[in-house]
């Protein structure tokens, strides 16, 4: 059974920014591409070693982006709101691995 | 009508994220990979199985199992609930690639679409096409992640691109033409066929056809007047054929929506709330496409099994949540109190463009329509259903817009309200 865990809490996160990431057909006009390195949560230090999925969420107006992360031993998904530059930790899943 | 084979070179491509949703979902979190896993619309028993893992299926997990029968099948299955923003992402991901090749894309559901490149090969696309599939399904590997499969089929016509673009599950790239189109044909059942599912298999097998090859060589008169006994007989000659068929655009004739209820013993100010929030949903629907209705439907499946509906069509167009909702009541108002309602649906039809931007001479008209762009701008802005009627808030947090299996016309109203 899925071990989700609703957290919905502010996290302090270091992340990497690269400009025109990727083969060469993207990179016209491709914008700063973000990747979440590291996230500090309740007094531990979470190194992400892949990025699941990055996808914009529409609320109301505003936009934010989602990103699915993983650091080896959970998922993590965190929120970025590129208009205030806040990082939220909204959940974590675990008890996948055997 | 044609009764040789195309001949042409193949130009239409079919692409198809199978198990879409599952291996989005695969793509998201990696710790999902390699492991069977079912998409449901709830987290519920009977909840439907929407989209299943390669590694579920080969437990014998399908598409439209309860969620409970897929749980007896594969034990260790893990389920979760959909999560429309995320196939938006990749849906919106694979349109802009595949636009990049050709103006001619039609998408046919969330995880299909269609490529035509007729009139693009002599100055844009040069390259042969199974080497623009391949770069297809490097882009998508490339834009959206590593864990992303697509099957690609080549043919002169979207039937054979699509019957080609099935044969080599999860990950392949096959063509069809008329070289080798009976071979192909030779490898599959007539079920394996689009649009050929059992009772289609039984016309066909009326008439002594029991296999696709049979079927490619029977004529177009056996097919029109004792197969189908309609003109779909010689559509289906033509299709197996390679001729294009099937190259339609359909108009919307009805827009509505509908729910099984949350509660099987529901009292009746529960299920008037419940329409309320349909009546709400039809509207929305309605103004994004920018519709007005003067036919109205409503029809309740019973909890012993009986169905009831009642139609009526109006004098008068209607758009606004309001006016729907009171003609809906008045039909609903009518229904036999057999047993509990366990579904409800509301259907607007004789649909006609709507003529809310002419200022009418009536005040009231005017007031209408200018309520009914503020509400919606209001709803547009905070999310959908924020102003609502006050019969259908609690039936807000009941009625979710769920993925739809089909078309993609509502995709953004999902997204706005997920």
């Amino acid at each position: 059974m899925e071990n989700n865990v609703h957290i919905n809490k502010a996290v302090n996160v270091v992340a990497f920014y690269f400009k025109n990431a990727g083969p060469a057909y993207r990179q016209a006009g491709s914008r700063l591409k973000c990747f979440p390195k590291r996230m500090e949560y309740d007094g531990r230090r979470v190194e992400f070693t892949e990025t699941g999925l990055r996808h914009p969420v529409q609320k109301g107006k505003s936009l934010v982006h989602v990103f699915d992360m993983t650091d080896g031993n959970a998922d993590y998904r965190l929120e970025f709101d590129a208009q205030n530059l806040d990082w939220k930790l909204v959940s974590i899943a675990d008890a996948f691995r055997a | 009508m044609h009764s040789e084979l195309n001949e042409e070179q193949p130009q239409i491509l079919h692409i198809d994220l199978n198990s879409c949703f599952a291996t989005v979902e695969q793509q998201a979190r990696p710790s999902l990979r390699g492991r069977p896993l079912g998409v449901t619309n709830r987290l519920t028993a009977n909840a439907c199985v929407v989209a299943a893992s390669f590694e579920a299926k080969e437990q014998g997990v399908k598409v439209g199992m309860r969620l409970s029968e897929a749980r007896d099948l594969a034990p260790d299955l893990i389920a979760i609930e959909t999560d429309p923003p995320k196939y938006h992402y990749v849906y919106q991901q694979l349109v802009r690639i595949m636009k990049s090749y050709s103006p001619k894309v039609s998408m046919k559901s969330i995880d299909e679409g269609i490529i035509d490149f007729h009139g693009t090969r002599e100055n844009i696309n040069k390259r042969p096409l199974t080497v623009i599939g391949y770069e297809i399904k490097k882009r998508l590997r490339d834009d959206v992640g590593s864990w992303m499969r697509c099957n690609i089929g080549i043919a002169p016509n979207r039937f054979l691109a699509k019957t080609a673009a099935s044969l080599h599950k999860p990950d392949g790239l096959d063509v069809i033409s008329h070289t080798n189109l009976r071979k192909t044909l030779a490898g599959l059942q007539l079920t394996d066929l689009t649009g050929i599912a059992e009772r289609n298999e039984a016309r066909l097998n009326a008439c002594g056809i029991y296999t696709p090859l049979q079927f490619l060589d029977a004529s177009p008169k056996i097919l029109r007047n004792r197969a189908f006994k309609s003109i779909i007989g010689e559509d289906w000659h033509q299709r197996l054929r390679g001729w294009e068929v099937d190259d339609n655009e359909w108009s919307t004739k009805t827009i509505g929506r509908q729910f099984v209820m949350d509660d099987y013993q529901a009292p009746d100010e529960k299920v008037r709330s419940r329409l309320a929030h349909l009546c709400e949903s039809t509207g929305l629907k309605m103004r994004h496409k920018g519709f007005c209705a003067r036919g109205l439907a409503v029809y309740i499946r019973y909890k012993g099994g009986d169905y009831w509906s009642s139609r009526k069509a109006f004098k008068s167009s209607f758009f606004s949540n309001s006016e729907i909702y009171r003609r809906a009541t008045l039909l609903f108002n009518q229904h036999p109190r057999l047993d509990y309602v366990v579904e409800l649906g509301v259907t607007a039809y004789l649909l006609e463009p709507s003529g809310t931007n002419q200022v009418s001479i009536l005040e009231d008209v005017n007031k209408e329509v200018w309520l009914t762009e503020a509400v919606d701008e209001i709803n547009q802005r905070f999310g959908n259903y924020t102003v609502t009627f006050a019969s259908s808030a609690d039936a807000k947090g009941k009625i979710k817009q769920k993925i739809p299996f089909g078309s993609t016309r509502y995709f953004e109203l999902l997204i706005q309200e997920a």
